[in-house]
């Protein structure tokens, strides 16, 4: 928990102010990683049928993937990445969530 | 050369044809294939944790999530190779095989065949080297299993293909 913090206000402490506005505000990434099996043209596909991307957006972020060895698909609430991951892993990706830094 | 097709025949069917002998034998092995995903590593690879570090995550995604992945895993084996009971020689072409199956199946396809290339891979420890190997050995079990990952992610290519015409432009 976090310390007390001063409020400015004589007599009023706020306790823990900052855990939980991290917990409220605090959003998560989708990543995809690279394998060297799935196919380029298989991976851009199930990123159009999971987030609906277009071609173009879907291609690029395949590329990300197979040149860096990881590319950041999405980033939003935790149950929303973990419903996603759950998709992209059922179409055998190689994907994980992680709690964004920004 | 190879002449294989997937494509639709009517509204409600898919038909690969042109199979040459060696993949007909190699989508026959699928259902043994699959069998393997149990596996050590072929299990790690299939139901990855989702997170690095977080360890109750973690847990309860195996504890929850796994079991619905393997489910959808087992029940696209299932459908798949109750269609290959279908796989036949071309009455056409007696040297090329064929198997026709309903639409709705494309998608169990499509994981039975993915699912075969990486259980593949994680056995023979197949990685970005062996995949770019461009010859093989009929001795070399590691050099068959690339060249079965290799010729069955072209016929998973031509399933890309095949749902390509299902981009979805309005959706974002």
């Amino acid at each position: 928990m976090a310390p007390p913090t001063e409020t400015g206000q004589p007599g009023v402490l706020v306790i823990g102010e900052t855990d939980a506005k991290d917990e409220l505000s605090s959003a998560w990434n989708v990543i995809v990683h690279n394998d060297p099996v799935n196919l380029m043209s298989y991976v851009a596909m199930v990123f159009m049928r999971v987030f609906g991307y277009p071609r173009g957006k879907a291609e690029t972020l395949m590329l990300e993937v197979h040149q860096k060895g990881r590319s950041l698909v999405w980033t939003g609430e935790r149950e929303q990445a973990e419903h996603y991951v759950h998709q992209l892993q059922g179409y055998q990706l190689l994907a994980t969530m992680e709690k964004s830094r920004g | 050369m190879i002449d294989l097709r997937v494509q639709p025949i009517d509204e409600k069917r898919v038909r690969i044809s042109g199979i040459p002998p060696v993949l007909a034998a190699m989508l026959r092995e699928l259902p043994e294939t699959l069998e393997l995903r149990e596996l050590p590593d072929a299990h790690a690879r299939l139901f990855p944790n989702p997170t690095a570090d977080h360890d109750k995550i973690n847990d309860e995604w195996q504890q929850m999530v796994a079991p619905e992945l393997r489910h959808l895993f087992v029940s696209a084996g299932e459908t798949v190779t109750r269609d290959l009971t279908a796989l036949d020689s071309d009455q056409g072409r007696p040297e090329e095989y064929q198997v026709t199956f309903p639409v709705e199946h494309v998608n169990a396809w499509m994981s039975a065949i993915n699912q075969a290339r990486l259980i593949l891979a994680e056995i023979h420890k197949i990685g970005d080297k062996e995949m770019n190997r461009t010859a093989f050995d009929p001795q070399s079990p590691k050099h068959m299993a690339s060249l079965r990952i290799h010729l069955l992610g072209y016929l998973l290519h031509l399933f890309v293909e095949l749902d390509g015409g299902n981009e979805p432009e309005n959706r974002v």
